[in-house]
């Protein structure tokens, strides 16, 4: 198995793997989620986010970033963040502040629709 | 000036689209104007408010053919 190419001097590597929760909400339970994204300031967050955490972590070598768009089922993943670094505890470290700070400020919004297709939109707030 | 404006997330819904092209705006004020008038419910909805994909904290200053968007809470993972 081969998770960083040609390079051989990744000591550790972390690896987030996001999934689609099956959560109840009252008689109700989750099928499916419907993510859409603002693709292209989503991109340059992602790429400010990298370079954030780069710049944090001198040990860290790479950040890879990978978010679902449309509908995603209960189980199925909707992000991927693999980081690379020398040895394990930036790697880790690392991939914690990633999670966070794509949660915090990736432009994607989240429907999710019930088994019985009604929706309801995460974080919704009314002013 | 010509105003391509993006909604995402529950504003999508409550226009009913995810893309306008206003024409004929002279502010950010105008645009606010003319949203609201045409989406009444849409003064009740928290949202940021992003130009050609960067976060404004201020009212913007608007120029010809820029990129409106409306940004509900994000909500990635």
């Amino acid at each position: 198995m081969n998770l960083s190419g040609s390079h051989n001097d990744r000591g550790g590597q972390s690896l987030f793997v996001g999934r689609v929760r099956a959560d109840e909400k009252g008689m109700k339970r989750v099928r499916a989620i419907e993510y859409t994204a603002y693709g292209d300031m989503a991109a340059l967050e992602a790429k400010k986010i990298k370079e954030e955490v780069l710049s944090g972590f001198s040990d860290v070598r790479d950040i890879a970033i990978l978010h679902s768009t449309g509908l995603v089922n209960a189980g199925e993943i909707s992000l991927l963040i693999l980081v690379s670094a020398g040895h394990r505890r930036q790697a880790i470290d690392a991939c914690s502040m990633t999670v966070e700070l794509i949660k915090e400020r990736l432009p994607v919004w989240k429907k999710e629709i019930f088994d019985d297709l009604s929706h309801e939109w995460i974080n919704e707030k009314k002013a | 000036m010509e105003i391509k404006v993006l909604y995402f997330g529950v504003l999508a819904e409550v226009t009913q689209t995810m893309f306008r092209q206003y024409s004929g705006i002279i502010s950010f004020s105008h645009l606010m104007q003319r949203i609201n008038d045409e989406y009444p419910d849409f003064v009740h909805y928290t949202y940021r408010i992003a130009v050609n994909s960067v976060l404004q904290n201020e009212e913007p200053q608007l120029k010809n053919n820029d990129e409106v968007a409306f940004l509900p809470p994000f909500a990635g993972g």
